[in-house]
């Protein structure tokens, strides 16, 4: 976007200058003021404020002190929160990699078989997406229940002792991973499903004449063809998965032993055990500095081809 | 969320090929099928069976739903935790208020969004490469960066307590007005041409044109908005503490730590809590399906 003179003269925002204003100004504000005020007050205005609160000492009660930077160095410094971060990565790799490979296995599956028992599959992985997260966690702890429960009864057939599933340091990450994986499989696999659809027939066909079988369609094509796909939900699933923090609230609340205290989680709890915010504040806020980062990264490189018109 | 919508024939994307030629049943192909149908019936189980062991547990008694010897099934099927909880007025209320609240939620945010949409696809405007760039940005503030200093902010207005608060801080979605603009970018402009010498004017134009044609994606946007209402915890937490206004899910949380032993009943309130959501979706399963792709990739 030069400036030299041949060039037409541009406005600010980077369209063509024209002999009248836009057209549209008036009905335009009209119609994109309820957005645009809404966006401000819940969204914009409360992240300006955490940005400016995260530099101080801030209480409800009392009256805040400027702190600097110390907020951020304490975060980073905290073995607690490095250790959420820790934990959040291990959550991350207890989940994504098996949604990954089984949305996949799923999505190969339904777009081979006949189409009634095609809707059939996809609406039932679906449905457990569409469960709120409480309702999952109480399921749940009911399948976990040390007496009487589920799982017990079942590890009980094969003479494994019974558990304390949600109640044991070992097992409680990987016993909320379960559930999380539920909630997060019918999504993935739809998309998957869209994505394999959209492979041109004549590939695969060129490959059977070539005599390939399904690995090699699998790992010559299928992939290939996918990988932009499976990149989106590569990322989109890593910032999901290490925010989750509704399941072990609501089943663990971060225990035993704060051993599902995932990052998120970790934050909430400060927002409501401390007396003094900006500590919390600044912890979320490097948070989104990652994670924003990230998904901004993502959508800007994904959609370079394709939108913003 | 990760919805874009398909222009056309969008109905093509969900249903898989259908080329198969017609082959004699040879033992291998009858196991085949047989195969298909086994890892067809283990995947929809695994799917729903959480579910279906919740409303199990919401049959049986006090006792059995957690009785050691474990007990799969009640010994006799009772309706009375169901009876008990749907005779609780609290329970009803909170149900009533909840649906109250996502129904309202849900139209304003097919309202504000479409408006916004239909802005930035068809009118022309001062700062409209600006204002874009500030809408979508908020796409990405995680809700936990701005959880705290959004309470502030609710507080200071005095929303503390209200349906207000509960509807009005998430009904303007960048998700939203990004979704419904990429479908009006793609209705042909002929359209609104034609109506355009017939002196209609931009408003007119989106009432009259754009709204009738605005199904598919007012479906999927009206969906999960009322979902994400629906499902809400957290924010009323923070936001609700008058026992009229608790939402569905708050209630749920506190009826489990409050009242521990009625294991059976709280079972039976969430089966009756994910009844509505999981009816809803059933009704446009077709949609939302066809519409579930990648935002902004093919």
């Amino acid at each position: 976007m030069s400036t030299t003179v041949t060039s037409p003269p541009r406005s600010a925002d980077g369209t063509p200058l024209r002999a009248h204003p836009p057209r549209d100004d008036r009905i335009a504000f009209l119609m994109l003021a309820p957005v645009l005020i809404l966006l401000s007050i819940f969204v914009i205005v409360p992240t300006i404020y955490a940005i400016y609160l995260s530099f101080f000492n801030w209480s409800f009660y009392q009256d805040s002190e400027f702190v600097g930077l110390r907020n951020f160095t304490n975060a980073l410094t905290d073995p607690e929160f490095r250790a959420a971060i820790r934990r959040g990565v291990l959550f991350v790799l207890m989940t994504l990699p098996i949604q990954l490979l089984l949305s996949f296995l799923i999505a190969s599956f339904v777009t081979g078989v006949g189409k009634r028992l095609g809707t059939a599959l996809k609406i039932s992985v679906y449905i457990p997406t569409i469960i709120s997260a409480v309702i999952t966690s109480i399921t749940f702890a009911l399948i976990y229940e040390y007496s009487g429960g589920l799982l017990n009864a079942v590890v009980g057939l094969v003479g494994i002792e019974d558990q304390a599933w949600i109640g044991d340091v070992r097992l409680a990450l990987p016993a909320i991973a379960v559930p999380a994986i539920w909630m997060g499989l019918g999504l993935m696999t739809l998309i998957m499903i869209a994505a394999m659809l959209d492979v041109p027939e004549s590939f695969y066909e060129a490959a059977e004449l070539e005599g390939a079988n399904w690995w090699q369609r699998t790992l010559y094509i299928t992939i290939p063809q996918m990988k932009n796909v499976l990149l989106y939900l590569l990322i989109t699933g890593f910032v999901a998965a290490i925010q989750q923090y509704e399941l072990p609230l609501v089943m663990t609340g971060g225990g035993p032993l704060d051993s599902t205290t995932l990052p998120n989680l970790f934050i909430f709890n400060h927002f409501r055990g401390d007396t003094y915010q900006g500590y919390s504040i600044a912890a979320a806020l490097l948070l989104f500095l990652v994670l924003g980062a990230i998904s901004a990264l993502i959508f800007r490189v994904l959609s370079s081809e394709k939108l913003v018109d | 969320m990760t919805l874009t919508h398909e222009p056309s024939g969008s109905t093509a994307v969900t249903s898989p090929p259908v080329v198969r030629r017609r082959r004699a049943l040879t033992p291998t192909r009858v196991l085949a099928g047989m195969v298909r149908v086994a890892v067809a019936v283990l995947i929809i189980g695994a799917a729903l069976f959480p579910l279906a062991w919740m409303a199990i547990a919401g049959f049986k008694s006090k006792q059995e739903v957690v009785r050691t010897p474990f007990q799969f099934f009640p010994e006799v099927w009772r309706l009375e935790n169901y009876r008990t909880i749907l005779d609780d007025p609290a329970f009803v209320r909170t149900l009533a208020i909840t649906g109250l609240g996502a129904v309202l939620f849900t139209l304003l945010s097919l309202t504000v969004n479409s408006f916004a949409a239909y802005a930035f696809a068809r009118l022309d405007f001062h700062f409209k490469r600006a204002l874009w760039v500030v809408v979508i940005s908020t796409m990405f503030i995680p809700g936990m960066t701005i959880l705290l200093t959004s309470f502030i902010v609710v507080t200071k207005l005095h929303m503390l307590d209200t349906l207000a608060v509960l509807i009005l801080p998430g009904a303007a979605a960048a998700v939203h007005v990004f979704f419904i603009r990429q479908f009006y970018l793609n209705i042909p402009r002929s359209l609104e041409e034609a109506a355009m010498i017939d002196g209609c004017g931009k408003f007119e134009i989106f009432v009259k044109l754009f709204v009738p044609l605005s199904k598919p994606p007012f479906v999927v946007v009206g969906i999960t908005s009322f979902l994400v209402f629906w499902n809400a915890y957290v924010w009323p937490v923070m936001t609700i503490t008058s026992p009229d206004l608790y939402q569905v899910q708050q209630y749920l949380a506190t009826f489990r730590s409050e009242r521990s032993s009625e294991l059976a009943m709280l079972m039976a309130g969430s089966t009756l809590a994910a009844a509505p959501v999981i009816v809803l979706f059933l009704i446009f399963q077709r949609q939302i399906i066809a519409n579930i792709k990648m935002a902004g990739l093919k």
